[in-house]
């Protein structure tokens, strides 16, 4: 019985074991075979066959590494990642959020690994190549800890039917002609048609544009808010009263829901970046694509996104990781995937190239890479500013509270929150 | 046939000869046992019991995952939490949802068995229909109520419209967010409580109904006096488990408005995520997590000596 039972206990131990070490995936390789690289990202949109066929050319020419993209949604990789990572279990590459503030927690918990293999040679990262705002945007302490998946800026999509029909010829080019038009194609108060559909959550914020074309801004560079100066709140008065009073947009649009609206002709403009052109083409909808207008002051501006790509502080490939970063950025890369994608490139070595400048999508988006600005670059807690301050703070004033009042507050939770010494 | 084994009770002569006996025989039943339970009680032990006692203790630091050290705090997250307004409002939210579902369904479900107690086709075609939203995944109930409740796009908007009214921002409003989320859960719930009324109701003997029509009690007294107090252990069930089930609340509610909008329908364990996952704040989540596991003791207690649980027939 005795031995019975600590044979049982030792095959349960085991099954146990087993159990336990199932759990353990990540890249194994044998000796002979390519070495196995995956890679997490969360590019689901319209965007995602461009990431593919990055993947598939860098596999067809590297036979000695082998890379498997997982592409999942994003919600999915910031929860599963910072565990992963940590524990060595997680990928050997990942794009860990579309938010570029994400890489500092990654940073401060050693999670990533600086990257080293950089240069001007074509099997390096070529640092000085990348648009400068994301490089600077991944650096701490003089290193640089990933590099941009892409680089994208937002465009004004419109409706050309509906342009038409509300006797408008062109897309507006001025802040003026953007209001007036946003008035104009909302019908019946937006119950047949809004204006514009902005999106204030679960989203990259189109809100900052809005205020920099009317002067304003949300933190200065000492990361202390300005959303209650006069500018700030003028700024954004003079689009919460169009939400509230000319009902041009409808209030609490969350991203998916913004662009829902659009795609189904129901919204005559949105604000939005270039993985976004496919779905609004597949739905039908007659699309014509147009830089942001200029601002009240005559300078050109728009919101610039990047996600980062970085490597696990813990891949047992280091080096066919850093290849892999180098590819991926490369001329050759690059110019395919903004072709099929739309992206602008995120090389400025590129931005000349006759072939993107002469498609009609890329063109669009890239002559906007010089005016483009990150949303809240280098704040600390930029996450947080965002959920605590910015978006309550949009909510609020789109559904009719007082501008001063509510940027009081929202200026009162974002100071707490960057650590701001005015 | 022939070749039964003898039963088990015909062992005991054995245990004469082998010295202290009665030890031994208990450790003899004892062992298949705790083998039996081992695998199950591994399982458990790993992957529930170790982690929570391990967000107890990280509740007591400032604990971000994965930092070189992790400060001590002792209570710092605790008494962090009762200076936090998001989180009383999300208490608020949670105690609102909890009880306003808990009490709708169980009253609903209960009227629902009641009517549907019959056996025909009919009824057990209703029973199915009401029954099947409880297997439905609450993700994917979220999405589709969000999509029908879209006020430019979704089917009920459509239909308002069709009769002239004006489609409603359900979940953009921030008045009408929390109620919306909260009819979902309702809509959701009411097949498994009358599932489990059903159950209880038919479990209730037919003697005591004969006796109290005997006695010329009305339809109203049998309810009251007959069926409401046999169904006591079946109400106490349904009640918990729903009670538990809204404090819990989460899919629903991130699926459906992400908390928003302005927080309004913000519960605890969305903000246990927010913390944990979005900011990382390991430490502050756990804090959370313990302070609803708390308030779901206490409550279940409570609920416990109301129905009189020990005293049951």
């Amino acid at each position: 019985m005795k031995i019975r039972s600590s044979l049982a206990i030792g095959a349960i131990a085991v099954a146990a074991a087993l159990t336990l070490s199932g759990c353990s995936g990540g890249s194994s390789n044998t000796s002979s075979g390519p070495v196995n690289l995956t890679v997490w990202t969360g590019f689901t949109g319209g965007d995602r066959p461009g990431y593919t066929k990055i993947v598939k050319d860098f596999n067809e020419s590297h036979p000695k590494i082998h890379v498997t993209m997982n592409v999942q949604p994003w919600d999915t990789i910031a929860q599963k990642l910072p565990s992963a990572w940590l524990t060595g279990q997680g990928p050997d590459i990942a794009a860990p959020s579309f938010d570029p503030g994400v890489i500092a927690q990654y940073v401060k918990t050693n999670s990533v690994l600086p990257l080293t293999n950089t240069g001007s040679g074509s099997t390096q990262i070529n640092v000085d190549k990348l648009a400068p705002g994301t490089v600077k945007e991944f650096t701490y302490n003089g290193k640089l800890y990933a590099i941009p998946a892409n680089f994208a800026t937002l465009s004004l999509y419109y409706n050309k039917k509906a342009f038409a029909a509300a006797g408008i010829a062109a897309a507006p080019t001025t802040v003026a002609e953007f209001a007036e038009d946003a008035k104009k194609l909302t019908i019946d108060q937006g119950q047949t048609q809004y204006g514009l559909a902005v999106a204030d959550n679960q989203t990259i914020q189109m809100w900052p544009i809005l205020q920099w074309l009317k002067g304003g801004d949300i933190v200065n560079s000492k990361n202390c808010s300005v959303l209650d100066t006069a500018k700030g709140q003028e700024s954004l008065k003079y689009w919460s009263d169009m939400v509230v009073k000319d009902k041009i947009a409808p209030v609490g649009l969350t991203g998916a829901e913004a662009d829902s609206l659009f795609s189904a002709g129901k919204a005559a403009m949105e604000m939005n970046g270039p993985w976004a052109a496919s779905g609004f083409k597949s739905a039908g909808i007659d699309l014509g694509i147009a830089p942001i207008p200029v601002a009240t002051d005559g300078s050109k501006v728009t919101l610039g996104s990047t996600a980062p790509l970085a490597i696990s502080a813990k891949t047992k490939h280091p080096t066919e990781a850093q290849e892999f970063l180098a590819y991926w950025s490369s001329k050759d890369a690059q110019r395919a995937f903004s072709l099929s994608t739309g992206f602008p490139p995120l090389r400025t070595d590129l931005a000349d190239d006759p072939k993107l400048i002469a498609d009609p999508t890329v063109s669009v988006f890239a002559s906007q890479v010089g005016d483009a600005r990150l949303y809240l670059p280098g704040v600390p807690s930029s996450t947080q500013v965002d959920a605590n301050g910015y978006v309550p703070l949009i909510g609020q004033i789109t559904r009719g509270d007082d501008v001063a009042t509510a940027t009081a507050a929202a200026s009162k939770t974002i100071d707490a929150l960057t650590g701001c010494t005015p | 046939m022939t070749a039964l084994v003898p039963p088990a009770v015909s062992e005991p002569s054995r245990t004469t000869r082998g010295g202290s006996d009665p030890r031994r025989a208990h450790h003899r039943r004892l062992t298949p046992a705790v083998l039996f339970l081992a695998p199950s009680a591994i399982i458990l032990g790993v992957f529930v019991i170790w982690p929570i006692l391990q967000s107890l203790y990280f509740s007591l630091f400032d604990w971000t995952i994965g930092a070189d050290s992790q400060k001590w705090v002792g209570a710092g997250n605790y008494i962090a939490l009762t200076q936090d307004p998001r989180f009383w409002s999300a208490l608020g939210t949670t105690l609102i949802f909890t009880s306003v579902t808990v009490v709708v369904v169980v009253t609903m479900g209960f009227l629902t068995a009641l009517g549907l107690l019959q056996d025909h086709l009919l009824t057990r075609l209703f029973r199915s229909v009401y029954f099947f939203p409880t297997v439905v995944s609450l993700v994917s109930i979220g999405l589709v109520w969000k999509f029908l409740l879209d006020p430019s796009i979704g089917f009920v908007g459509g239909i308002l419209k069709f009769f002239g009214a004006e489609p409603i921002a359900w979940l953009q409003s921030t008045q009408l967010a929390l109620p919306a989320v909260i009819f979902v859960a309702i809509w959701k719930n009411i097949g498994f409580a009358m599932v489990i009324f059903v159950a209880g109701l038919k479990a209730v003997p037919a003697e005591r109904y004969e006796a109290a029509h005997l006695d010329g009690a009305t339809d109203r007294q049998v309810t009251w006096y007959v069926t409401l107090p046999s169904i006591r252990p079946t109400m106490l069930f349904a009640t918990l488990i729903l009670t538990i089930q809204s404090f819990q609340v989460f899919d629903l509610v991130y699926v459906m408005t992400g908390g928003g909008p302005l927080f309004v329908t913000d519960t605890l364990v969305n903000e246990l995520y927010r913390e944990g996952f979005v900011n990382f704040r390991t430490g502050y989540a756990s804090a959370i997590s313990w302070v609803l596991f708390a308030i779901i003791m206490i409550i279940s207690a409570l609920q416990l000596r109301l129905f009189r649980y020990n005293d049951v027939d």
